[in-house]
């Protein structure tokens, strides 16, 4: 990094000579690139190249950056798990549920800040209302009830903390939940009993990544248009079109996965205002009160800042602001997925169902062990702790 | 936030001088041409707005009449054409049939199927329900989604033009600069453009064999190839043409071409239609633990149409309010 900056400044200050000799015009120009028509210029393709956890470790207090020596260290920490195949429970169903290793990851240097969180100055998620907690408590209770007959929960595995075993399966498995479920939970009695990312529903705003899949966001402009696409969660990608008219949100009774976002130019920055989500949307727990403003700043040639302030006071005791720092993508070699085509390849999710459908009638002929013993829910639980999330 | 590197101060200040050289340069090499167009991006027509076509092709892309249903069977009559709507849309009376339509395949109006591509397309229309993909909720496939009941946002910039589909909410970029083929075939194609004075030619290929050009069954293998020519024929009308090429499905090259007319609405925005939710009935609904449909045998849907009129409602008390 320090030696591509001199680099930049090196080549930046030829330019800089060049560029003020030549044309005074450039003084009219702030900072920012700027389209043919005058509008600050935030296209191109834009991902995070550097992985940075949302929430900040307790033991760095209220730091904001890492220092580079820290940085190292936690690479090498790190890129020492990429060889590893950590198997937990051995012998178990889980084991082959599980078998997901740290190949299945995408794995990114440490970037520069402590968390995406940057306020609360905690770098944390603010504590939930207690409405929220209970919500939360109630949600967690179910999912554990439809796990308590399995195997999971007879080794005490992470996938059932909270929960405890008991060999007969729970009456709750005949309950229909109170709320619209995006979760995968351990029943499959047909598709809303599936998560959204099982469904292929998964993709949103707002959109910090994951570790499995990219992140990117291909930023289009026009005279007073901006449209983003995603390219997220393995082909579950979506388009956005912000409304740049002044125009107030749509009605309340029109509510959109993405939501509704109106857009306007406060100098160099795209703020975007998000409100009218679904329902059937979850965001850490926030639905359709969720309220994003949204801060698009380009701030180098090949660098764009995204600062997002999330607010839901039916959720989080007070607003917070994620700072995520983007880098421009060579656009010839347009290494994004734009067709989000997770559906037409979903031949895993009808399969899920089918299974469970085999399964109930081989449990009804006496051929089969009860559905409830089984957890065909939990994944993940073999992969390598991140030591950025410690 | 707080701490920024000088260098990076720097490097944001040369590329806005860049950036302001190359602005007023190109403002000198126009100042001969033709003064621009309101609204012109660089100088180019602006095709950006929310358009929707308004005409059948979605239906039938060819001529035909009227047809009484979306999927039909036959009525008392042997005949074709005295055909009745069938079982799995029959509820919705005259809400489903098929409006007429003088098509919108150019010169005798006949696709040039090969032999064999046009039994496979006969079978396609009768497998309808089963073989569509937008049923499915599939992506629509270029140049189906341009003339879908649905609109489509075109963000027009200088060496980017993007289209977004409210239907299944898609999108295609089509790349006015440099680019590389994708590493895969694609359902909405890979699509690369140019100007020819003021009609933007699009080149569309790496297309799968997945996507149909209507609800008629017409469809295309991997092996083809749209030419599309867009050009304003007022600010509010594209007139939009395609040559359509396929040598394992068609015998020659064939055209399309229609109006695409502007959303004028004034709070006009492109709203979700987010059908993979919306098909998960029609995919799924045989793998439920309780059919919401009654009949399934195996994957067959069988459609028992219970239609139960409510006090009041029945057609003589309706008639005689």
């Amino acid at each position: 990094m320090r030696t591509r900056f001199f680099t930049v400044i090196a080549v930046a200050v030829v330019i800089t000579a060049v560029a003020v000799t030549v044309n005074l015009r450039s003084a009219e120009t702030s900072g920012a690139p700027r389209t043919a028509w005058g509008e600050p210029d935030l296209q191109g393709i834009w991902t995070n190249e550097f992985d940075t956890p949302l929430q900040r470790a307790a033991r760095y207090g209220t730091r904001e950056f890492f220092t580079e020596e820290e940085r190292a260290e936690l690479d090498k920490e790190r890129i020492a798990l990429l060889g590893r195949d950590r198997r937990v429970e051995r012998g178990t169903e889980l084991d082959v549920a599980g078998a997901y290793n740290s190949v299945f990851m995408s794995m990114k240097r440490t970037g520069r800040r402590t968390s995406l969180i940057v306020d609360p100055p905690d770098g944390r998620v603010p504590s939930m209302t207690s409405e929220a907690t209970q919500r939360a408590a109630a949600d967690r209770a179910f999912r554990l009830a439809l796990l308590q007959a399995t195997e999971t929960c007879k080794n005490n595995s992470t996938a059932c903390a909270g929960g405890k075993y008991d060999p007969t399966p729970s009456a709750r498995r005949a309950e229909v939940v109170d709320r619209y479920n995006t979760g995968r939970m351990n029943r499959h009695n047909g598709p809303e009993d599936g998560s959204l990312a099982d469904r292929c529903l998964s993709g949103g705003i707002p959109e910090f990544g994951t570790a499995y899949g990219g992140s990117f966001r291909r930023i289009v402009q026009t005279q007073r248009g901006v449209s983003i696409f995603y390219d997220v969660g393995q082909g579950q990608g979506f388009q956005r079109n912000i409304v740049m008219n002044g125009s107030p949100h749509l009605p309340a009774r029109v509510r959109q996965w993405h939501g509704d976002s109106r857009g306007r130019w406060e100098g160099d920055t795209l703020v975007v205002d998000v409100t009218n989500f679904s329902a059937k949307t979850d965001f850490m727990g926030s639905r359709e009160n969720l309220h994003l403003v949204e801060r698009w700043t380009r701030t180098g040639p090949d660098s764009l800042e995204y600062a997002v302030t999330l607010e839901d006071p039916t959720v989080w005791t007070r607003p917070w602001t994620v700072i995520e720092e983007f880098t421009r993508q060579n656009d010839k070699e347009n290494r994004i997925y734009y067709e989000p085509r997770c559906h037409e390849g979903n031949y895993g999710f009808p399969s899920l169902l089918l299974a469970a459908r085999l399964a109930d009638k081989a449990y009804a002929d006496g051929r089969g062990p009860h559905p409830a013993t089984h957890d065909n829910a939990t994944d993940f639980v073999g992969v390598e702790e991140n030591p950025l999330a410690r | 936030m707080r701490i920024r590197l000088n260098a990076s101060m720097i490097a944001v200040a040369a590329a806005a001088a860049v950036v302001g050289a190359a602005i007023s340069a190109s403002v000198t090499q126009s100042a001969g041409a033709p003064a621009p167009r309101a609204g012109d991006i660089a100088g180019r027509p602006n095709f950006s707005g929310i358009w929707q076509a308004n005409n059948e092709a979605h239906w039938d892309v060819q001529a035909h009449a009227a047809r009484p249903g979306a999927v039909m069977q036959p009525g008392v009559y042997p005949f074709e054409y005295a055909q009745v709507a069938a079982a799995p849309v029959v509820a919705l009376g005259a809400a489903a049939g098929v409006p007429a339509s003088l098509g919108i395949v150019e010169g005798d109006g006949e696709i040039p199927y090969t032999p064999e591509a046009l039994a496979i397309k006969k079978q396609n229309a009768e497998h309808w329900i089963d073989r569509d993909p937008e049923l499915k909720c599939y992506l629509p496939g270029i140049p189906r989604a341009m003339y879908m009941p649905y609109p489509f946002e075109i963000t027009q910039s200088t060496n980017k033009i993007h289209m977004a589909y409210a239907f299944a909410t898609t999108a295609r970029t089509i790349h006015l600069d440099e680019v590389d083929p994708p590493p895969a075939d694609t359902w909405m194609g890979h699509s690369v453009g140019r100007w020819e004075g003021n009609t933007l030619v699009v080149d569309v290929a790496n297309f799968n064999d997945k996507t149909w050009f209507d609800r008629a069954g017409n469809f295309h293998s991997d092996a083809l190839h749209l030419v599309e020519r867009f050009t304003l024929a007022t600010p509010d009308v594209i007139q939009y043409e395609v040559t359509i090429e396929d040598p394992k499905v068609f015998t020659r090259p064939w055209r399309i071409s229609m109006p695409i007319y502007r959303r004028m609405e004034p709070n006009m925005q492109l709203l979700e239609y987010r059908c993979t939710e919306f098909a998960e009935e029609f995919l799924y609904g045989h793998i439920r633990n309780e059919p919401l449909v009654k009949r399934w045998e195996g994957e067959t849907m069988i459609v028992d149409i219970t239609r139960k009129v409510p006090p009041g409602d029945k057609f003589y008390e309706w008639f005689r309010k």
